[in-house]
């Protein structure tokens, strides 16, 4: 019994610092305002502070089963994660969409990337009902894109509105994410969010292969 | 062998009624204004489901779907008219269920399968039974039932509402197949078409692995069951009402945006089991096509390129006016660097569509691309 609590207590602590010892990306100017991944950088909003995990993995439940996937993330809140949160994700082509098994393929559309990207948020638990309240061109950093606006209601009932602008390349899936409850947040805080995709940009790191699931990380799987 | 049918029903309803405490069922309306201070309660939980429901954008907004649908049952128990309320509920599950105060929710899923208005009736009248023989308060509810409504996204607090949607014992489902067939043919319905339902859903099921929470399927004796009604409506002399040409006038729109849900939901081998497979297509309209390709499209295997645009060519065939297929194919010979034919789709879709249609802004970057 000892010896797999200790297992478990190692398990985690590998965890942990797997997650903190690499982080993909770094406030890299003096001023603490330019967020650096591996494959693309920002400018976070005056204000907004990035939050401390560097994901390199996340974990979702496909077919009733908790599966491991890799992917790079950054997160930023003004007010509190619980909040109202800025997320700028990178999918590598083989998981883009994870939750409908998709790949994405660098000839996709922007408009069938959105369309996928909404099947694939509502397999999540929580956003079965998410609503698409428009779905519009774009561009993110000169790249043809998608912008949605969603909107879904969370158990304590409180509308939660999300604004995505995405698009594929070759290396992937690039999501910057806004969400925040329509009460108050979403219209205060949507004009940063809008400065920050304005100043997303990609990196060279970005046509590196993906990385290989860390030991650690299988446990998970 | 119709006695020993209905013996074999009864069997299963005295067990039933001898462990459940055997509340009188109701007659009319007016019965219900006497429940006790348990039956309220539970009324109460039910009130506050419909409101969650309700609150949360679940009632499929079809006033002239669901007026139809309320005009059966109150043909199927005029005695109850006022206090039995059907509802259509926003889900593509094949599935239906009645709440123990006496609302009832029928899935755009199920009704998109359902073929004339006899089978919309026996699986109303079913409901509605469990409801008039108070089968919520008869039946103790069981915690694992919850699992049912967690796969539909619904906000749940009360068990008793759960235990409607998941179903009720052996023994109460029974009883709901008696007094609801009873029911169907007082009220001037063939039953001959009742079993279908049935089997139709039956087939799906096996055809589609599905684990959801499913009208009926949770109860073992399914296929006994179909052999039941098969062998009462055999000696049922003929006639009644079948209601195929009104029904299906309905449900077009509906069969039409259950497709459209399917692949939004990512339920692609639904949405290709029904639009293959003859008998089921024949009631859907030929719109249905467009779904068809959109869901190869999104399903992504070997030859599934090659079958969507033959679906996408088959829907412009017969369904010409229906704007969304214009620029799946314009976006196909986009892809293919036909930039000539991949203009014309584009263009017939913008002189199609709506001006506020959801995809009109990407066709008109496509065009200023193209040119």
């Amino acid at each position: 019994m000892m010896i797999r609590k200790i297992s478990a207590l190692l398990v985690l602590v590998a965890a942990v610092s797997g997650c903190a010892s690499k982080p993909y990306w770094t406030l890299t100017d003096d001023a603490n305002k330019v967020a650096q991944s591996k494959s693309f950088e920002m400018t976070v909003p005056e204000g907004w502070n990035r939050t401390t995990a560097a994901d390199t993995w996340d974990q979702l439940t496909i077919d009733d089963k908790v599966q491991t996937v890799l992917l790079e993330r950054m997160a930023a809140s003004r007010d509190g994660t619980g909040i109202h949160t800025i997320t700028v994700t990178r999918r590598y082509p083989d998981t883009a969409f994870p939750a409908i098994k998709k790949k994405s393929r660098a000839n996709m559309l922007p408009l069938e990337v959105a369309d996928l990207y909404v099947s694939d948020l509502r397999k999540r638990s929580g956003l079965e009902r998410l609503k698409v309240l428009s779905n519009k061109p774009a561009q993110v950093n000169g790249k043809p894109a998608y912008q949605l606006v969603m909107e879904f209601k969370n158990e304590d009932g409180l509308r939660v509105r999300i604004v995505s602008h995405g698009f594929v390349d070759n290396t992937g899936f690039y999501t910057i994410n806004y969400r925040a409850p329509t009460l108050y947040y979403y219209e205060r805080d949507y004009g940063d969010y809008a400065k920050l995709v304005r100043s997303f940009r990609l990196l060279k790191g970005a046509f590196d292969p993906p990385p290989k699931v860390p030991g650690w990380a299988k446990e998970f799987t | 062998m119709n006695r020993i049918l209905w013996l074999v029903l009864t069997s299963f309803l005295v067990g039933g009624c001898a462990t459940t405490g055997g509340a009188s069922s109701f007659t009319n309306a007016s019965d219900t204004t006497t429940v006790g201070e348990n039956e309220r309660r539970l009324w109460h939980e039910a009130s506050g489901f419909d409101t969650t429901i309700e609150r949360s954008g679940q009632i499929y907004d079809d006033r002239r779907a669901t007026a139809y649908l309320q005009s059966v049952m109150d043909r199927l128990y005029p005695e109850f008219k006022g206090k039995i309320q059907v509802h259509i509920y926003d889900s593509t599950q094949l599935n239906a269920f009645a709440l123990p105060n006496g609302s009832i929710y029928f899935n755009i899923g199920l009704l998109a399968r359902i073929e004339n208005e006899a089978q919309l009736a026996t699986v109303l009248a079913h409901e509605a039974a469990h409801f008039i023989e108070r089968h919520s308060f008869r039946q103790r509810v069981s915690a694992k039932n919850a699992s049912a409504f967690a796969v539909s996204g619904i906000p749940f607090s009360s068990l008793a509402a759960i235990s409607s949607v998941s179903g009720f014992s052996r023994d109460l489902e029974t009883e709901a197949d008696q007094k609801g067939y009873e029911r169907l043919v007082k009220s001037g319905y063939d039953p001959r078409d009742a079993h279908k339902v049935f089997q139709t859903l039956a087939n799906e099921v096996k055809a589609l692995g599905t684990k959801e929470p499913y009208f009926f399927s949770s109860h073992p004796k399914l296929l006994e069951r179909i052999e039941a009604y098969k062998e009462l409506a055999a000696t049922h002399k003929g006639g009644g009402r079948l209601g195929a040409e009104e029904y299906n006038r309905v449900m077009q729109p509906i069969r039409l945006d259950a497709l459209r849900k399917d692949v939004g939901q990512d339920r692609l081998k639904s949405v290709i089991l029904v639009m293959e497979d003859n008998n089921l297509r024949r009631y859907y309209p030929a719109a249905g096509y467009y779904y068809l390709g959109e869901a190869y499209t999104r399903r992504d295997q070997k030859n599934d390129a090659q079958k969507a645009l033959q679906a996408f060519q088959t829907a412009e065939k017969l369904s010409p006016n229906f704007a969304p297929t214009y620029n799946r194919l314009g976006m196909h010979y986009m892809k293919t660097g036909n930039k000539i034919q991949a203009l014309q789709y584009f263009n017939k879709y913008l002189r199609l569509a709506p001006s506020d249609a959801r995809d009109r802004s990407y066709v008109q970057q496509y065009v200023s691309s193209l040119k």
